[in-house]
């Protein structure tokens, strides 16, 4: 049966349903106990589960992943909760060095299946220390996932494969889609499986590569330009490691142009990866330059609104870029 | 009143009817197979045979890890760090997966992945350790965690030094055991020196078991070269985390002869001082007190040594013979 979810309810729903389905799984984290999580992703569940299986945790995130590594290594499936994307670093010995190497140092003799939930991205007001992304760091560590959906449906399906995966994932959920995006969300078990990406929009004339809040921003600035006679494919890449090259390749081979959009800071973001594999694997079939459009490199989301504004990229920079590659 | 399980000193339990002679025996069978197979790796790595890499030898700790983890169960898990190679010998690895280590050949249980002496195994649940500093002490208290959700009676040694008790993760790592009553015993090998950096500059503590109380459990310094006494106080521990006490931080004050590696040549130590903490030699003061009640004989001791020869030989030719992996593997084992 069809109903519809917000992205947040979508995945409060999987961590009940997996909670309920498998004895293995517990939470973990500041604040997801009685209070439900900061922005209630974990509401109801410590009321119905218990402290045995939604826990809070002392403040100290390399201890709330350290302690997720090693009781997945005695068979649980624990999901850690990182309160902000800001607050990750205190983590990343833990995840880099021992959930990221802990199968390859062990050559197959130890691994830990967790789930780092983390909550990210820029949103009205949160300033310096509540808006980061932070995924490209990840995606820099081979041993680790990394996902970002851009839908409830997606949230759900999601959360349920990464929990299901035997190798750490860093499952991304941007704040700014919490309760801005909703949509169909079957009630049942189903996954949507890491590694693929989404065509959200068929287009002939130029391929953009975008995921997270980007997604419907690119959607938005998509269906603008169509007035105007060019039809741009819409890929939500969903999973930034492992990407998705056959998505990506297929849909550049067909459009023979490329941007990629995402939030977060130009350098040594997803959009230089996507832009060094296409330009190696897709050289003949280019028509124009690939175009980044992109955060700036400024350190951090400033809080003052005309800053904010200017960081965090609109629908406006996007229509421009399609116009830009579009006149190729 | 404090409870039992939160007051500030632990009081070791000694074995009920004194330590008996074969324990006795399998004590110093163990740390003299210890000290042997470490001078062993010693004389290896000056020939050459690690492949260029370190070695980071444990010699003049043995009792540490001996009164430690000798009672052990084969599903208790230890948390070494890259001075705990001798804790995979103790904990019953065969030795010539511990040779093979070293040596970083195929048959090594990490398939030579790791550096010498950064030895894990996981059929006895010994965790493959990272270099990062405590890193190990936090993972192992993880472990802890999932154990006590499976109401299982199992235990975590984790093993690591002064310095280690320096960094954020031991804080983070102990106090969420100290929270939540976990079945962990910390074993801090206090050797004075971490590197070349002195205890003085390490913390303003002398006894680095007094940071315990900090997390709500009990610490216990210990003679680290005195077998018996770590011995008894690892009992106690771990009879407090298997029946759901909690945790225990035991410091072993001991001393390490050589560098923080083999290229270490240590100049930053006093020769007085090494020569003073050799005359305290964990194996020779066992091997001594062992003869005076007439537990060893000659003829006991060399049977022993003869024994650890033999199997020495047997596990370096092992480790000589067997190839390395082949470089196709290199991406292999990054995900399930």
């Amino acid at each position: 049966m069809a109903r519809t979810l917000t992205y947040i309810g979508a995945i409060t729903e999987a961590l009940g349903q997996e909670l309920e389905r498998d004895d293995r799984v517990f939470l973990l984290g500041e604040d997801i106990g009685p209070s439900g999580g900061v922005f209630g992703a974990t509401a109801g569940l410590w009321e119905k589960f218990g402290e045995e299986r939604v826990l809070d945790t002392p403040l100290a995130e390399g201890a709330i992943i350290s302690a997720a590594i090693g009781s997945s290594m005695v068979g649980l499936r624990p999901v850690p909760e990182i309160q902000f994307a800001d607050f990750i670093t205190p983590a990343v010995d833990q995840i880099i060095q021992q959930a990221a190497k802990l199968r390859y140092r062990s050559a197959g003799g130890f691994n830990c299946p967790i789930t780092v939930r983390v909550c990210c991205g820029a949103s009205g007001g949160g300033g310096l220390y509540h808006s980061q992304e932070n995924t490209a760091w990840f995606m820099h560590e081979p041993g680790l996932k990394v996902v970002m959906p851009a839908t409830a449906y997606d949230a759900k399906g999601l959360l349920l494969a990464a929990i299901r995966d035997p190798d750490p994932v860093l499952y991304f959920e941007h704040k700014r889609l919490y309760r801005n995006v909703k949509d169909e969300v079957p009630e049942g078990d189903y996954t949507v499986p890491i590694g693929k990406a989404a065509v959200r929009r068929e287009g002939r004339d130029l391929t953009i590569l975008t995921y997270g809040a980007m997604v419907p921003v690119s959607m938005q600035a998509a269906g603008d330009m169509s007035k105007k006679g060019v039809e741009a494919e819409v890929v939500d890449l969903r999973t930034l490691a492992p990407l998705d090259k056959d998505t990506v390749l297929s849909s550049v081979r067909k459009t023979s142009k490329c941007m990629i959009v995402h939030e977060d800071k130009r350098t040594m973001g997803v959009g230089g990866e996507l832009s060094a594999i296409l330009s190696e694997e897709a050289f003949e079939d280019l028509d124009g330059p690939i175009l980044r459009i992109t955060g700036p490199d400024a350190p951090a989301v400033a809080f003052t609104p005309p800053l904010q504004k200017a960081w965090i990229v609109g629908v406006d920079q996007v229509v421009a870029g399609i116009e830009r590659l579009a006149a190729y | 009143m404090a409870s039992k399980s939160n007051r500030a000193v632990l009081e070791p339990e000694i074995e009920k009817n004194g330590h008996s002679t074969e324990l006795q025996l399998s004590l110093y069978r163990m740390l003299m197979k210890c000290r042997m197979c470490d001078e062993k790796a010693r004389v290896l790595f000056k020939q050459n045979k690690f492949a260029g890499g370190n070695f980071y030898s444990a010699v003049g700790q043995e009792a540490t890890e001996v009164g430690t983890a000798i009672s052990l169960r084969a599903d208790d898990w230890v948390a070494p760090s890259h001075r705990d190679w001798t804790a995979n010998i103790i904990k019953g690895v065969p030795l010539k997966f511990c040779f093979a280590q070293l040596y970083a050949k195929a048959t090594s249980p990490d398939r030579g992945r790791s550096s010498p002496a950064h030895m894990g195994y996981p059929p006895l649940n010994i965790i493959t350790p990272a270099s990062s500093i405590a890193g190990q002490l936090n993972v192992g208290t993880g472990v802890a965690l999932g154990l006590k959700r499976l109401g299982r009676d199992t235990v975590v040694v984790a093993y690591f030094g002064d310095g280690a008790t320096s960094i954020g993760g031991f804080h983070e790592a102990l106090n969420l055991a100290g929270v939540h009553r976990l079945p962990i015993i910390y074993v801090c090998q206090n050797n004075l020196w971490a590197e070349s950096v002195p205890l003085r500059l390490q913390t303003a503590l002398t006894d680095l078991s007094q940071r315990a109380v900090a997390y709500g459990f009990p610490g216990v310094s210990v003679d680290g070269n005195d077998v018996l006494a770590v011995y008894d106080v690892a009992q106690t521990a771990i009879a407090r985390a298997r029946s759901g006490e909690g945790p225990t931080l035991i410091e072993c004050k001991t001393y390490r002869w050589y560098g923080h590696s083999e290229i270490d040549p240590a100049r930053y130590r006093m020769k007085e001082e090494v020569e003073a903490w050799k005359k305290k030699c964990p194996v020779q003061r066992f091997e001594k007190a062992l003869f005076e009640k007439k537990t060893l004989t000659d003829a006991k001791k060399k049977e022993v040594t003869d024994e650890i020869t033999r199997e020495i030989n047997e596990a370096v030719d092992f480790a000589e013979q067997s190839p390395y992996p082949d470089a196709s593997e290199l991406m292999d084992h990054i995900w399930a």
